[in-house]
């Protein structure tokens, strides 16, 4: 099969869903009130990204999203890179993180807002720490796939401390680093997200949850759309990136 | 062949020594007060010689390479290279091709074969022109454009071989390079790594646990036991060169290879 016809099929295997959104609910097959059509979820859309109490929303959740991506992404990197290259730090630590990592982190989020509060910095605070831990485990690994017999190579042509960092470990690590990142803004958003629909006073996840309590469909769909565009557009980005990187990978 | 006969006479004349090791010995620290790795280890290769060390797995010849690369420190004893110690690498003296090719899998062969020359100020037309006749040198003209993942296993081990030349070292520490290669690949790889030798000029230091590699490649074959590695012969191949394939069904070959054997074995 030709790349054309992939994405042509593509294509219309999306068209299909739409129409069928459209369809269903307007023939009866959907009951309208759970699923309302297409065109009306559009409308609604329109109408919604114009008043500003949404706007203020998708701006609160935005900012949060980027201030706990900036916390969590040095913190993880930092601890991930210290595990793995000091074996000291890293045979105590070790097993406490992976333990911890296999815990749901949504329970602790009661104690988040006990000592946060329901605002900006309980969201941060909350979705920083699951992305923390995600993104410590991917440094933990980008650093031991570095190997050894490339560090040796180098270091028998005379390479310097920081020629060997910025010439064997940067390269050997970048592909794992930038799929880290963007498994890391996954988690990131979903943190935000279960922060808002669970004790929130603004933010898109706190406006979903609310219309979906008040059977709102046409307005919860149309949130659904927004947030699933821009997270979306954020992993694309991440991945073109990922790709030109990494050219050498099969 | 006039060419080759004119090279061989030429090394017989020289004296020089380009590797020296005087009594070396290494032990590994270990719980139960270490482990002796090297015992009094001396050995003198000559300059533009072809010197084979062979021994059984895990008998130390990495380390004692790696120690004459100035990658690994060793306890007791000397090491000069071209009259100097070599306390850390120095690729201007040391060229050093490992076991397993170890290209890095993000740059193409060209780039891989100028990695040495870009951590120092070579500017970068001289890099390529200099790159460009190596990778002619290993046969390899058309493949600089490649990456690793798209070269076979003899190739990579050509391209390694081209970035431990680039530098223009006279000698060439060689551990084990061919063995992940498959038997005729090797015997090609042997045959092609002469030619590169009687080209260049270089004095080559070169590990194996293959006897008939030993006896195919060198000039001389040194002997080690089994750890702790110490060197229990020392073996003046005669036969002449160039070496053909003919030769390994010669009674000469066979009884060279059946003596580095008979040491292999009395020393376990």
């Amino acid at each position: 099969m030709t790349r054309f016809e992939i994405i042509a099929i593509r294509l219309i295997l999306l068209g299909v869903v739409l129409a069928a959104w459209e369809a269903l609910p307007r023939l009866g097959f959907i009951n309208p009130l759970l699923l309302p059509p297409l065109s009306q979820v559009l409308v609604t859309l329109g109408d919604l990204l114009q008043r500003p109490m949404v706007q203020e929303a998708v701006a609160v959740t935005a900012l949060e999203v980027i201030v706990a991506f900036i916390v969590a992404v040095p913190i993880g990197a930092a601890a991930g890179i210290l595990i793995a290259e000091n074996q000291y730090v890293g045979d105590i630590f070790k097993p406490m993180l992976f333990y911890v990592f296999s815990i749901p982190k949504s329970i602790f989020l009661p104690m988040f807002i006990l000592v946060f509060g329901i605002g900006f910095q309980q969201k941060v605070a909350y979705a920083a720490f699951t992305t923390a831990f995600v993104v410590l485990m991917s440094a933990a690994a980008a650093v031991e796939s570095v190997r050894a017999d490339h560090i040796m190579v180098a270091r028998s042509y005379g390479a310097t401390r920081g020629q060997i960092l910025r010439r064997v470990y940067v390269p050997s690590m970048l592909p794992i680093l930038l799929e880290a990142l963007r498994i890391a803004m996954i988690f990131n958003f979903t943190g935000v997200m279960i922060a808002e629909m669970y004790a929130s006073r603004t933010g898109i996840g706190h406006l979903i949850a609310n219309w979906g309590e008040n059977f709102q469909m046409p307005q919860l769909f149309a949130g659904v759309i927004v947030l699933s565009v821009v997270a979306i557009l954020f992993n694309e980005a991440v991945r073109a990136l990922e790709a030109r990187c990494s050219t050498w990978r099969t | 062949m006039q060419h080759l006969a004119n090279v061989n006479e030429l090394r017989a004349q020289t004296d020089e020594a380009a590797i020296q090791v005087d009594n070396l010995s290494h032990t590994y620290a270990g719980p139960d007060g270490g482990v002796p790795a090297l015992i009094d280890i001396s050995l003198n290769v000559r300059k533009g010689r072809f010197v084979v060390i062979v021994g059984p797995s895990g008998c130390g010849k990495t380390s004692l390479l790696m120690m004459l690369a100035g990658l690994r420190a060793h306890d007791e004893g000397t090491i000069l290279c071209h009259g100097r110690p070599i306390p850390q690498p120095d690729p201007e003296r040391v060229g050093v091709i490992f076991q397993e090719a170890s290209l890095f899998p993000w740059l193409t062969t060209m780039d891989n074969i100028e990695f040495p020359l870009s951590l120092g100020s070579t500017p970068r037309e001289e890099r390529r022109r200099r790159a460009q006749s190596m990778l002619s040198l290993v046969s390899l003209e058309g493949f600089g454009e490649r990456y690793p993942h798209e070269l076979s296993g003899g190739m990579k081990q050509r391209v390694s071989i081209a970035r431990g030349l680039v530098q223009n070292p006279p000698v060439l520490l060689m551990d084990e390079p061919f063995a992940a290669l498959d038997e005729q690949t090797r015997m090609t790889m042997g045959h092609e790594l002469l030619r590169i030798w009687s080209t260049t000029q270089k004095t080559v230091l070169f590990i194996t646990h293959s006897l008939t590699e030993a006896v195919y490649l060198a000039d001389e074959v040194l002997v080690m036991s089994a750890r702790p590695g110490r060197i229990i012969d020392h073996i003046e191949v005669t036969l002449p060169r160039p070496r053909t394939y003919e030769m390994m069904a010669t009674d000469v070959f066979g009884r060279l290879r059946d003596r580095i054997w008979q040491q292999i074995r009395k020393a376990d």
